[in-house]
């Protein structure tokens, strides 16, 4: 699993500071992508045990944070992997408010409950969801980038065996 | 000096260097002698009017009026005189307008006299034109330390005519007493509910529209030379009453409807008051307006947040008197404190600041020029103990000056008793010693290049540097409250707004020094104790470092935290960093964010070269980007900052990428 990004503190990619991840790969290509380069798998650094305690140690000692982001490429495209980061974030730093952005629906993730992503997903608190479709680009939309994607409340979708979108916890 | 030696040669020296002043004025040769105050259009015939008075008045104070010490401690680079142009004539800095009292009892501007307003609209409108007239009388900010308090009165008095023609229109009459109608009056609404809701309606409004006026003259009267506007603030947040929350609520709507065609206001810069019990947890009357005013920094880049609760403001706080909240004068200025008993803001301000160049000291001492493995410490502060002399000599000297004007000099100032006490003295008598309950401060820039030139790290660097960096602010501290015991004067340390200076050091130190890297090789250096703007830090961990630092400022300090992103789609980002703040103690802050817009279309937000909205470029179309400098806001940074404050810009890191 590769590491195409990282930003220990952003305010673009979910509510509040959030540290965001990004893994390398992703087979969705979307047309109109704002980083075809993240597709391939080898894009960017290793993200080897070393730099991921790095990095959960900045998460565990940053105060201001209200959680993290993982993004892409697309994190369900190594989606055991991410699951494993996932529990030694956690069981480090307790459990982190997580968002992770996929081009799968929520629908395709959760029809397999065998599957590792939706371990994956059962792990994160707000889903961005759906390819990113450049005809329905929307650059007044809050933390996506179509009008077709949704930001689902996970814990509450999952149980409640529906959709629950995710509402802000502040608004102005 | 061109007095002691009269000689042919030093008057033709003194010739020459008055006309070369003139023709870099008139022709705009230099810009940055133009672009010294962003506020000022240095271009304009008026700024050019207003800069050579100004320039004309700075060579004069050096060669004929100020102590030779103080004028080489300039030459050589290592002491800043601020607002030398009014060093000569005795202008004071800046004030807390009293406008409780100046409304209550109306006032004269010297042109006529002006009844106690009977409306929230005719108050607003009044405030403006107190805030234009005092600002003639001195050179620096002018604040309203308690606005919500001061304006409360004129919403009742609003509210009453309203319901009273009410009670008429809806024949709701039935005996009721004046001293009854009052907007918190439970029984009002209850026996008269037409009269109630129509008069709640219409003050609402009114009190929208006084507002609206308020900020569209504050952003529209140039009444100081060269076109600029008066240097305006005005604080808030904490009058409880539903007077007060109306005004609070009415300013930040209208600042977040922004000005005629939605740009954002630069005046006044607003303050919210944050104070624990009454606007912090939801629990809070005014948490609430607390929120809205997040929302409107987030939009705007102001209110910025004034601290209450830091230790160093809540042990003047007095919760019967709204003066007693520490409140600013925008760029940072405190003055609550007074050790001769007035510990409130209204009525007194900063008198005059010199600065301290510690990055030239630190170079002389430190490592950075290679001549030795170890900083000289007891050498560094030895030289800091005579330049602080030397400054403090400075400020002396010319509170002497300031002290010998005549009260008809700051007229209405004085006439009206916006400075306290002023009102009690003839026109042709010194202000003499009324001026000793406002503040003289010795400020200082550059502690990160200090650092660094003394240790080969700054302070956000290295443990220990910090350790440093914290023990020399506190060493010129106690320097400041050591002098104030032996003078009976205010003299306090200010973690100086530079913007004028920000280059001004650094280029004579590179001229001199050369290029040192960390040091001298950027085109500013690092205001006050900042973590250098280009270093890159989490936000909680610059908050957390600075900190410290606020509390042992007590002419005033700020910080802030540069956010990218559009700031106005994430609350809770916003929130949570100012509480943060807060939380550690910072005394005043605020957090920068860019705010682009499109010329064309009107679309404000975050815009590359491209606008996102209307697909315009930057190329065909100009777009305007607002940034904040030492505290204010102008227009647009690329034709109004100096080049070292452009580059400082350019370099700032954004705390969240």
């Amino acid at each position: 699993m590769n590491l195409c990004g990282y930003y220990p503190e952003s305010i673009n990619e979910g509510e509040g500071l959030r540290a965001s991840i990004f893994i390398s790969g992703c087979r969705h290509r979307c047309k109109g992508c704002f980083s075809p380069a993240t597709w391939n798998f080898n894009y960017g650094e290793p993200f080897t045990l070393q730099r991921q305690n790095e990095i959960i140690s900045e998460i565990a000692g940053n105060p201001l944070l209200s959680g993290i982001s993982l993004l892409g490429g697309d994190p369900f495209f190594s989606a055991a992997e991410v699951g494993s980061f996932l529990d030694r974030l956690y069981e480090q730093a307790g459990e982190v408010n997580t968002w992770i952005y996929t081009g799968y629906t929520y629908e395709e993730l959760t029809a397999d409950p065998l599957a590792a992503e939706y371990a994956l997903l059962r792990r994160c608190h707000v889903l961005v969801d759906g390819r990113f479709e450049e005809t329905l680009r929307d650059t007044s939309l809050r933390y996506c980038g179509s009008s077709n994607q949704r930001l689902i409340d996970i814990p509450a979708s999952l149980a409640s065996g529906q959709v629950v979108l995710w509402q802000p916890a502040i608004t102005f | 000096m061109a007095l002691l030696q009269p000689t042919y040669e030093a008057n033709e020296h003194l010739l020459r260097e008055m006309i070369a002043v003139g023709e870099d004025i008139i022709d705009s040769k230099d810009l940055d002698l133009i672009r010294e105050n962003a506020n000022l259009n240095g271009e304009s015939f008026s700024g050019k009017m207003s800069k050579l008075g100004s320039e004309y008045a700075k060579w004069y104070a050096k060669h004929f009026i100020m102590p030779k010490s103080v004028v080489r401690a300039i030459e050589d680079n290592y002491v800043y005189v601020h607002d030398l142009d009014q060093y000569a004539i005795g202008t004071t800095n800046c004030i807390f307008i009293p406008f409780d009292k100046l409304l209550g009892g109306g006032f004269n501007t010297g042109n006529g006299s002006v009844r106690p307003p009977n409306s929230i609209m005719t108050a607003m409108a009044l405030v403006a034109i107190i805030f234009q007239s005092q600002q003639n009388a001195q050179y620096g900010g002018v604040s309203a330390s308690k606005i919500d308090h001061d304006l409360a009165p004129y919403v009742a008095k609003s509210f009453s005519k309203y319901f009273r023609k009410g009670l008429a229109y809806f024949e709701e009459e039935d005996g009721v007493q004046p001293e009854d109608i009052r907007m918190s009056n439970f029984e009002l609404q209850l026996r008269y509910p037409k009269s109630y809701r129509y008069a709640l309606k219409e003050t609402e409004i009114e009190t929208l529209q006084g507002a609206e006026s308020l900020i569209h003259n504050l952003n529209t009267m140039s009444s100081r030379a060269g076109g600029q506007i008066p240097f305006t603030s005005i604080n808030y947040g904490t009058c409880t009453s539903p007077e007060g929350q109306m005004v609070i609520d009415a300013l930040l709507t209208t600042t977040m409807q922004g000005l005629g065609s939605g740009e954002t206001p630069i005046f006044p810069i607003q303050i919210f008051k944050c104070k624990q019990g009454v606007n912090q947890s939801p629990k809070d009357p005014n948490y609430a307006l607390f929120l809205k005013a997040a929302e409107c920094s987030a939009k705007r880049l102001y209110p910025n947040f004034a601290n209450l609760d830091a230790p160093l403001n809540l042990q003047y706080y007095n919760p019967s008197d709204p003066d007693s909240e520490f409140a600013t004068m925008g760029c940072r200025t405190r003055v609550l404190s007074d050790r001769f008993g007035r510990n409130k803001l209204s009525g007194k301000g900063n008198l005059s600041f010199n600065t301290l160049n510690l990055v030239k000291l630190g170079i002389e001492y430190g490592t950075a020029l290679g001549k030795r493995k170890k900083a000289d410490e007891q050498g560094f502060y030895h030289a800091l103990d005579h330049y602080l002399d030397i400054a403090l000599d400075g400020l002396l000297h010319r509170f002497d000056i300031q002290r010998r004007q005549k009260a008809k000099a700051s007229d209405f100032m004085m006439r009206e008793g916006v400075w306290e006490g002023g009102e009690q003295l003839a026109p042709d008598e010194p202000v003499g010693d009324l001026l000793k309950h406002g503040s003289l401060s010795l400020g200082f820039i550059g502690v990160a290049e200090c650092m660094k030139a003394l240790y080969g790290r700054h302070h956000g660097e290295d443990e220990q540097v910090y350790g440093k960096a914290l023990q020399l602010i506190s060493y010129m501290r106690a320097y400041c409250d050591r002098k104030s015991d032996e003078l009976d004067l205010n003299i306090t340390l200010f973690a100086t707004p530079a913007e004028g200076l920000s280059g001004k050091f650094t280029k004579r130190d590179r001229q001199y020094y050369g290029s040192l890297p960390g040091i001298t090789d950027r085109e500013y250096y690092t205001n006050s104790f900042h973590i250098p703007v280009y270093y890159e830090i989490q936000a909680a961990r610059k908050i957390e470092l600075e900190a410290r630092f606020h509390d042992l400022c007590n002419a005033g300090a700020i910080s802030y935290i540069e956010l990218n992103g559009n700031a106005r789609s994430n609350p809770a980002a916003f929130l949570s960093i100012v509480q943060y703040a807060l939380s550690q103690q910072v005394s005043y802050f605020s957090i920068n964010h860019p705010i682009d817009r499109c010329s064309a279309c009107g679309y404000e937000g975050i815009i590359g070269s491209i606008c996102p909205s209307c697909g315009s470029h930057e190329e065909d179309v100009h777009i305007r980007r607002l940034r904040r400098v030492t505290g204010y806001l102008t227009g647009d940074f690329q034709t109004r900052f100096n080049s070292a404050k452009q580059a400082e810009v350019r370099d700032r890191v954004k705390h969240t990428p």
